[in-house]
């Protein structure tokens, strides 16, 4: 087996150099703590940096000891890490529907259309919802960000897919469904004339709005080819900023960071991820695999130096369950260690292992010992480690 | 009992933060429901791994299959109910094929919002409201819905509340607001929160439930928590156990475990019991639910056994 490049060593000089770095991974694997955890890293070091999570149900607020988090950038208190000279962290929450609604504002042609998409009632109630809209909202937002003069760094968590990939494909949907080019000609009638006259072009199409029609209803036609008209003006630069972020998520100046926990489906999540991402030329920074149990019989990390181990007669009842307590441990450390090293394996790239800690991490100092877990194996690490 | 106010619904929402296992909670409802007698159906939406699996049983796809005798799975993939919905109003099967091929069905049908999602629900509507032949016995007595994550599943939920509103008129607004009428029917329809002994986990539980009640009108039944790490020493035998870790005893247990290793993993045990024992007291005072907590497994994969048990726990609790 070739000699693997070091995964720690890998985030460190990403946070150090890069501009975005994308936290990426299945819903439940700790992705929003990771991306907290490698921003406050990169604050402490030196740079500015901005934490943008869009997660709805808020567990960045969580994890960075705070009850609510606005969706304006909102600085952190980092005094008590002594940041290096420069060093700052920043953390928001993005919500959908409110940078859908600022877009408009911004690239609407006229005050007209503006009111016309902001009041449509198909907007009001289906944008947040339209499939694929956290995803590319969070671009649009990264896109922003990336040009924001105040960070250096800009680390994005994202939405809680089912599958990680839902977040680098669902903009792709999203632009479809948006793409008036064909809608337009087959709704025009219905918004033109508010008749149920149809001049479509094929039978085919013909009966599929037939369908729509019996399924929805001429009122809500009206209404989504109303909201398509008025979209109409601003689908070009939809496209042109879907094509930037395209090229923005290619740069070597950003990277993604993949995150799983050792159960076989977000390890199976993880290694297509990674593969899909080499398909797309998009740059890969590292696997992080978060809540390892450790191997009771290999863990040296309750062991205490310098005193004479003593041998000990125990009562049988409780040795037996002490034996129950070591074995089940020692099982399931074995069963996940074995489902790493086939990611290992099948990547070509070593994770980084954060074992399961010994405190639930919901504030900035648990996010520091995150941090110390995921770089502990940094090369640099390795040689203090040596020396001590 | 818990089991009797659950089982007393036609159909049962569970909810909760990616990775708590509910799966694993809803097959073991399912089959605590199967147990006394009821006949019942789980179902799942677009799940990459099928619930079959838990009852030993192959995969079950988009028909509803009997896994063990009373207990059906099936796993609603959205697309593909809202072509089996096309197929049903088109009848004519050329011309419903042209249609799911024809660009402005993939434009439109395939990516407009939540449609799928409100096919999937209207698909729940039918299997809940289904007769069993002539007779006046509903086809199934429960059905167990696995829904996606937090977020998404709450998302799911409010798919009728959008359309209700967005379709004023026409067969889906129609349908969105027969929905929603079911969704918040106190006698048939709840919401079991599942979730687990984490910070992020509890705090998701607390925020599905607030948002279930006030942006749904579901209403929650009770939290499950799941994965709990159980007391297995006494108080007497913890002090004993961390006595000696501090003391850095040593030796051999039976089958050769060393002891330091052994005490070790219990300390890790005793922590991890301890904040089940936290996070269950938070749970109780924040939801005004009833509680039911099911052990973690240590197990490379959960299998039909296991999901006995926990439907053991459950008819228990």
């Amino acid at each position: 087996m070739a000699r693997r490049r070091n995964p720690a060593d890998a985030v460190e000089a990403a946070l150090l150099e890069r501009r975005v770095i994308v936290v990426c991974g299945s819903g439940g694997v700790g992705k929003t703590t990771t991306a907290a955890a490698l921003g406050l890293q990169a604050a402490i070091k030196g740079r500015r940096v901005l934490v943008c999570t869009i997660d709805p149900s808020r567990r960045l607020a969580t994890s960075l000891g705070l009850s609510q988090l606005s969706s304006k950038p909102r600085t952190l208190d980092l005094r008590r890490f002594a940041p290096a000279e420069g060093g700052s962290m920043a953390a928001m929450v993005l919500d959908t529907k409110s940078t859908f609604d600022a877009i408009v504002m911004r690239f609407a042609p006229d005050e007209a259309a503006r009111k016309r998409i902001l009041g449509n009632r198909f907007y009001r109630h289906v944008s947040a919802a339209l499939a694929g809209s956290h995803e590319y909202m969070a671009m649009e937002k990264l896109l922003e960000l990336a040009a924001d003069e105040r960070f250096d760094l800009i680390v994005l968590d994202t939405p809680p897919t089912r599958h990680a990939l839902d977040f680098l494909e669902a903009p792709d949907r999203l632009m479809s469904f948006l793409d008036t080019s064909v809608l337009r000609f087959f709704l025009r009638p219905y918004f033109v004339a508010g008749r149920l006259t149809l001049k479509v072009a094929t039978r085919t199409g013909a009966m599929a709005f037939r369908l729509i029609d019996r399924f929805l209803g001429l009122q809500f036609l009206q209404d989504l080819s109303e909201f398509f008209l008025a979209f109409e003006g601003m689908y070009d630069g939809f496209k042109e900023r879907a094509a930037r972020v395209h090229v923005l998520l290619r740069d070597p100046s950003s990277g993604f960071v993949l995150v799983a926990v050792p159960s076989s489906q977000a390890l199976g999540e993880a290694l297509y991820f990674h593969r899909r991402l080499g398909e797309k030329a998009m740059p890969f920074v590292a696997q992080v695999v978060n809540r390892v149990h450790p191997d009771p019989a290999q863990d040296e990390a309750g062991r205490r130096p310098g005193r004479a181990p003593r041998e000990t007669r125990l009562d049988r009842d409780l040795g037996e369950r002490l034996a129950e307590v070591f074995l089940d441990q020692q099982t399931l450390a074995r069963v996940e260690r074995r489902r790493i090293d086939r990611l290992e394996v099948d990547s070509r790239e070593r994770p980084i292992l954060v074992p399961e800690l010994e405190q639930d991490v919901h504030d900035l100092r648990g996010l520091v010992v995150v941090a110390e877990a995921i770089f502990a194996g940094t090369t640099a690490n390795g040689r203090a480690r040596r020396r001590a | 009992m818990l089991l009797d106010t659950l089982l007393g619904k036609r159909l049962l929402f569970l909810s909760g933060k990616g990775g708590v296992g509910k799966s694993v909670v809803g097959a073991a409802l399912a089959l605590a429901a199967r147990d006394r007698g009821m006949r019942v159906l789980m179902v799942e939406i677009g799940s990459p791994l099928e619930a079959a699996r838990y009852f030993g049983a192959p995969p079950s796809g988009p028909r509803e299959t009997e896994v063990v005798p009373g207990l059906f799975t099936v796993n609603l993939d959205p697309a593909g109910v809202m072509e089996e919905y096309v197929r049903k109003v088109v009848k004519i099967e050329m011309l419903a094929r042209r249609i799911l091929e024809s660009p402005i069905y993939h434009r439109f049908f395939a990516a407009a919002p939540g449609l799928k999602e409100l096919m999937t629900l209207g698909k729940l509507l039918v299997l809940a409201e289904a007769h069993e032949g002539w007779s006046r016995r509903p086809q199934y007595d429960l059905i167990v819905v696995d829904a996606p994550a937090t977020g998404h599943g709450l998302s799911l939920l409010k798919v009728p509340v959008a359309a209700s509103e967005a379709v004023p008129v026409g067969p889906v607004g129609h349908q969105a607001r027969r929905l929603l009428g079911l969704l918040r029917d106190k006698k048939k329809s709840g919401l079991v929160i599942v979730t687990i002994p984490e910070e992020m986990a509890v705090v998701e539980a607390v925020e599905l439930h607030r948002l279930a009640t006030e942006e749904v009108g579901i209403q929650a039944q009770a939290v499950v928590l799941n994965a709990c790490h159980e007391r297995r020493f006494s108080e007497a035998e913890e002090a004993e156990v961390l006595r000696l870790a501090a003391d850095g005893a040593s030796g051999r247990l039976e089958r050769g475990i060393p002891l330091a290793g052994a005490l070790r993993a219990a300390r890790r045990q005793l922590r991890r019991a301890k904040l089940t024992r936290f996070y269950q007291t938070r749970l109780k005072r924040s939801l005004p639910l009833p509680l039911v907590a099911l052990p973690y497994l240590f197990r490379e994969e959960i299998g039909p056994e296991d999901v006995r048990e926990l439907a053991e726990r459950l008819a228990a609790a």
